[in-house]
């Protein structure tokens, strides 16, 4: 087996152009475009947009070397609402078609955004694999649990029973949860935020753009119009802290007010519990959880985004995984600049010559 | 760069690109054929040279992504290795039943400039074309080759490197108009007045940060537009680009320039077609012959060379493909000779009809 060493891991942003030392900063509005933004009123995703906006300046870099390429879908218009490059694309192919630029443009800084239905239904298979092959991209995925766009369907996400035009009598499709297939996907970079909490998910996207290779964030996203109140009870005040599950690197996994705290622990039988803070300390339930999203093995991970439940009783926030792996996109160049390094540079027109002549070749006359 | 989804018979474009890294050639082998235009398309977004192999059924799934090319004004060149169908058909013998699906297998109007390999060598010629029209005018190309021509092989004359076409590209670098206050601007809609091609802005170039999609764009400056007239035009402009394609005229071989009857023949019937007429001429008798590289659009005196004779004859492996283009777009009568047995012609079979062709004019 041949195999390409990429030397140490680096960021997802290595390659990128930079701004220079000393250019004026940028700001939000150099990152809004002319267009005007054609969501409905109240929709999630002004939040998220206004989020990208203010962020991206943060990362420093030249803006004509980023690019947004979405599929079809709600969240899908983002693009044309950036003053980046950008490619409003086709119903669930964006991750093929980032596949694609991310490969051949090493300098590009390359973001998919996508929605549940985008995503999770027609675009599956683009998303798994992009996953396994740790191209070097971020993927925002707006869960908003519904299809939006095309006027209140449910999606592969939305809660069985749910009520929607095209299941008048419930929904009988068992939901994906996008972090768990994220996860069985290889992925080395899956996270989830809430659009509401501006802060935590700022934090997350500036990790997800640090990361080298696919990071996923998949964002809780509220449809006012079709699918109202479907995060409400994690935006209710009175209700977050007992849901919420604010996963941090190398802290207890709780939940809950300082004085009914509960402590994640593992059971002898493996399995994951929440219990009170008195009975973490004794051990007595089993040994607390703490969280390690740079662990190699994705089981602790994939347990954490099993907490999650259709009641949202309990929803993990946060990053779940960050490990690194070589990237699809710097193997594959590897072995191009390998291949003409190994052969001495460019190819120049004597080696077309001998590529045009091949191996079997004679004379005439 | 090539993005592709092992089929037969062209998975073999795949396999020997997938050894030309050392030209700086970099290939994908996707998750499906949707991934394989996808990601050359990707790649063509970017600057490169965005290619996907497939056969007919391959077609069939990218058909969407060949109309977001369209669209989008992206060279992109699309290889169809046409083997038998419909369905999975007859994925190891030959057939040329793929020339509507790649004329108009999509949604909408939506055109792109079609050419045919002729023969195993001409492959490589023909590949050069394609790259040509895709590079130039900004567009999706389909080129056509099938079974027989994949299979087989033939002498090539290796052509020496200071021979070949070029294939030059302009990307663009900087505004190409001012707004209302007279500030440069980009538009990236706005179109070279001789091939209608649109500038190839790529990210990373400063100062034409654009957004691009499937939607329809308004004329110039790209941005969404629903207005009706604008749509209309839109349309027609793409079908302008595309018919707008400079190709060569048709060349007709009439030896004896007293023929009465033309033989018209595209992709990989050109050996059986050369032959049979050979052996008819052979006998004594006048018989004109003339294959079509450029399907889409077609050269541009082949109404008037169809209208030359008495009888045009059509042989194609398909049920009359080309034939009804050709009725359609020029009011011309011409005759199908059909046959659909995953197999190519034979020059007996073919010489034959030309000869009761010609006992019908005599």
């Amino acid at each position: 087996m041949t195999t390409t060493d990429l030397g140490m891991p680096v960021s997802g942003l290595q390659h990128v152009p930079h701004l220079p030392d000393g250019a004026a900063k940028q700001t939000k509005r150099d990152f809004t475009s002319d267009q005007e933004v054609r969501w409905c009123p109240g929709c999630g995703d002004y939040v998220i947009l206004a989020a990208v906006q203010s962020f991206l300046p943060e990362l420093g870099l030249k803006r004509e070397n980023i690019v947004f390429v979405s599929g079809i879908g709600c969240s899908s218009r983002f693009p044309y609402y950036l003053d980046t490059y950008g490619m409003h694309s086709i119903h669930g192919r964006a991750p093929a078609i980032a596949t694609g630029l991310a490969t051949s443009r090493p300098d590009l800084s390359v973001w998919v955004v996508t929605g549940d239905g985008d995503a999770l239904s027609i675009g599956g298979n683009h998303l798994i694999h992009a996953l396994r092959r740790n191209v070097n991209m971020t993927i925002l995925l707006f869960n908003n649990q519904i299809y939006g766009l095309t006027k209140g369907q449910y999606s592969p996400t939305s809660r069985v029973g749910q009520v929607t035009k095209s299941s008048p009598l419930g929904s009988v499709d068992s939901p994906f949860n996008p972090v768990s297939l994220a996860l069985g996907a290889e992925a080395t970079f899956v996270a989830r935020a809430m659009e509401s909490d501006r802060a935590e998910l700022t934090t997350i996207l500036k990790a997800a753009a640090q990361h080298r290779g696919t990071a996923l964030v998949e964002i809780y996203q509220n449809c006012p119009i079709f699918n109202d109140g479907a995060f409400e009870v994690l935006k209710d005040r009175s209700q977050q802290e007992a849901r919420i599950v604010r996963m941090r690197a190398g802290e207890a996994i709780t939940v809950g007010a300082e004085d009914d705290r509960k402590v994640l622990v593992r059971q002898g039988s493996g399995v994951m519990k929440f219990v009170s803070e008195a009975q973490a300390e004794t051990g007595e339930k089993g040994a607390v959880v703490v969280h390690d999203p740079a662990l190699d093995d994705p089981s602790q991970a994939f347990q954490l985004s099993r907490l999650d439940t259709p009641e949202m009783t309990h929803v993990p926030m946060g990053i779940f995984r960050q490990v690194s792996r070589p990237t699809y996109d710097d193997l594959v160049r590897a072995q191009v600049t390998g291949a003409v390094d190994a052969a001495g540079g460019p190819a120049g027109d004597d080696d077309l010559a001998e590529l045009l002549r091949g191996r079997d070749t004679w004379t005439v006359g | 760069m090539l993005g592709s989804y092992p089929i037969t018979p062209a998975s073999d474009i795949l396999h020997a690109l997938s050894s030309m890294k050392r030209h700086g050639v970099t290939t994908i082998q996707a998750e499906d054929e949707i991934a394989g235009i996808g990601i050359a398309l990707g790649a063509s977004y970017g600057g490169a040279i965005g290619v996907t192999t497939t056969s007919g059924p391959g077609i069939a799934l990218k058909s969407e992504t060949i109309g977001l090319a369209v669209s989008l004004e992206l060279p992109l060149v699309v290889v169809d290795i046409q083997r038998g169908g419909p369905s999975t058909g007859l994925p190891t013998k030959t057939e040329q039943a793929d020339l509507l699906q790649v004329m108009f297998g999509r949604n909408g109007e939506s055109p792109v400039p079609v050419i045919a390999a002729q023969t195993p060598a001409d492959c490589f010629d023909a590949a050069m074309e394609a790259v040509r029209i895709a590079t130039t005018y900004r567009t999706p190309v389909v080129l056509l080759s099938d079974g027989y021509l994949a299979n087989g092989s033939e002498p090539w004359s290796v052509p020496g490197v200071d021979e070949l076409p070029g294939a030059p590209v302009e990307l663009a670098s900087a505004p190409n108009a001012t707004d209302d206050q007279g500030e440069p601007v980009f538009r990236p809609y706005l179109r070279d007045p001789d091939t209608l091609a649109r500038p190839w802005a790529v990210p990373g170039t400063a100062g034409l940060e654009h957004r691009i999609g499937g939607i329809e764009k308004a004329d110039v400056t790209g941005d969404i537009s629903y207005d009706p007239d604008n749509h209309d035009r839109m349309v027609r402009l793409r079908q302008a680009k595309v018919d707008g394609v400079s190709v060569p005229d048709l060349e007709v071989a009439d030896p004896s320039g007293d023929a009465r009857v033309l033989v018209l023949g595209w992709g990989s019937t050109y050996g059986p077609i050369a032959a049979a007429t050979r052996v008819v001429r052979n006998t004594g008798a006048a018989v004109a012959r003339a294959h079509l590289r450029h399907l889409s659009p077609f050269p541009a005196n082949l109404g008037e060379v169809l209208r030359r004779y008495d009888r045009v004859v059509v042989p194609e492996m398909n049920t009359g493909q080309l034939a009804l283009l050709l009725r359609g777009t020029f009011l011309v009568d011409v005759r199908t000779y059909s046959s659909v047995r995953g197999l190519p012609f034979t020059t007996v079979e073919l010489a034959d009809v030309i000869s009761s062709t010609l006992e019908e004019v005599r």
